[in-house]
């Protein structure tokens, strides 16, 4: 809440702080770091303890799947992005949101099961202490799953997966993993 | 261990498919798990086939897991929004929805109420969600679903005992209704509900059933023999 000082075209308020009413105000207890770029300067505060990071609306995070319910599923955010959390997050994907095309055909059961990770992206915020995921893009949805006798499975189309020791197939909504880097030959 | 059909057989066993229905499929029931190229054994019994391709393990069950497609007999426990909890004896309480009734509507609310019995049938279950009942079929029709009438009797008893007593091979519901009328509702949980007109009835037949645990299909008409004959002799 303290008020560090003007916001304007030298100044940008970064992470840890917020602007309102022409000023640039902190959120947290902690020390004052300013990034100077060419022509502006980020102000930014820093916690003493623990990580500055939360979930921000449109970011996309990593979560695992905890409980699942006919119109919506629990997860835990483990990482926003490439930063792995130290505390965990609470959020809720509903039935909705899973998927871009049709919403009203989706069942939870067959896109998600306890003990999956998931691909998000962050909805703007409605409540307190839950966030709300979005996994309606191809890129989003399942990554890592395990089947009922507890292996990982391989996925084998946008809407199954395989067991590779029971071979057994099992319905989920899977994510388009693009890789990173690209070997040519 | 390799293992044949008839044996007992114990989890961890393999078992010695016939390879000659390379082209065929083989249907693994209950008990029976495929790992890689084996077939393994998962839960103790007796290894059974039917016809040529369909293989199970009968096991000695009390614990009921929800399956689909079940009819079973379940007590309403709580009202929640616009569903009901029921305890069908599994982990969790199913959830039976107001318009899962004949001619249910948002407006016509069906007559439940906290402490009825219901025949329901399972139209959802899974190891990781909640189990789903409805008390109509398919073509919104009740048939023998539906809130129990009152004055029955709920007794249980181990699921192996009501896969045999639904056994078309097994007579004892017919022969025991042929002298004492009675209206039953058994449910694959192992849980039955039982009607009759006099108390000493109701507990005859209890008793027949549960004494038909251990016995042979052919001792079971004698039993309940006996048993219409200790009846009348009363």
């Amino acid at each position: 809440g303290q008020r560090l000082c003007l916001a304007d075209k030298e100044h940008i308020s970064g992470c840890g702080t917020y602007e309102r009413n022409g000023y640039i105000y902190s959120t947290l207890a902690g020390v004052v770091n300013v990034v100077k770029e060419e022509r502006s300067s980020i102000i930014e505060v820093h916690s003493s303890k623990g990580q500055g990071i939360i979930p921000a609306p449109g970011d996309i995070v990593t979560a695992k799947v905890t409980i699942v319910t006919q119109k919506f599923c629990k997860c835990v955010i483990k990482c926003i992005g490439d930063t792995v959390l130290t505390r965990p997050y609470r959020a809720i994907v509903r039935k909705e949101d899973v998927c871009a095309t049709e919403k009203d055909k989706v069942e939870i059961i067959k896109s998600f099961r306890p003990g999956d990770i998931i691909l998000g992206r962050v909805l703007p915020l409605t409540e307190v202490h839950t966030y709300h995921l979005s996994t309606a893009e191809n890129e989003l949805g399942v990554v890592i799953a395990y089947s009922e006798s507890g292996v990982a499975m391989v996925p084998v189309s946008w809407t199954e997966m395989q067991c590779p020791k029971t071979y057994v197939k099992e319905p989920r909504k899977v994510a388009k993993v693009v890789p990173e880097t690209v070997t040519v030959d | 261990m390799e293992v044949n059909v008839g044996d007992v057989v114990l989890p961890g066993d393999v078992i010695q498919a016939p390879n000659t229905n390379d082209k065929g499929k083989l249907i693994l029931g209950p008990g029976l798990c495929r790992h890689m190229d084996e077939v393994l054994i998962t839960t103790s019994g007796v290894l059974r086939k039917k016809g040529r391709n369909v293989y199970w393990v009968d096991s000695h069950r009390k614990r009921y897991v929800p399956v689909k497609g079940d009819t079973v007999v379940g007590v309403v426990v709580n009202r929640s929004g616009d569903t009901f909890k029921v305890d069908i004896g599994s982990s969790e309480q199913a959830s039976l929805s107001y318009l899962a009734f004949e001619g249910a509507t948002k407006k016509n609310r069906p007559d439940v109420q906290i402490g009825d019995i219901v025949f329901a049938k399972l139209l959802e279950a899974s190891r990781d969600l909640e189990p789903e009942l409805v008390c109509v079929d398919s073509y919104g029709k009740k048939g023998k679903l539906g809130v129990l009438p009152e004055g029955g009797f709920i007794f249980t008893c181990s699921l192996n005992l009501i896969r045999k007593i639904l056994n078309p091979k097994c007579q004892m519901l017919k022969i025991l209704g042929s002298e004492i009328p009675y209206d039953i509702a058994v449910g694959m949980n192992g849980k039955l509900w039982l009607k009759t007109k006099s108390i000493k009835e109701t507990i005859a037949i209890v008793n027949a059933i549960l004494t038909a645990e251990h016995l042979q299909h052919h001792e079971i008409a004698s039993l309940c023999d006996d048993v219409i004959n200790a009846l009348k002799g009363m």
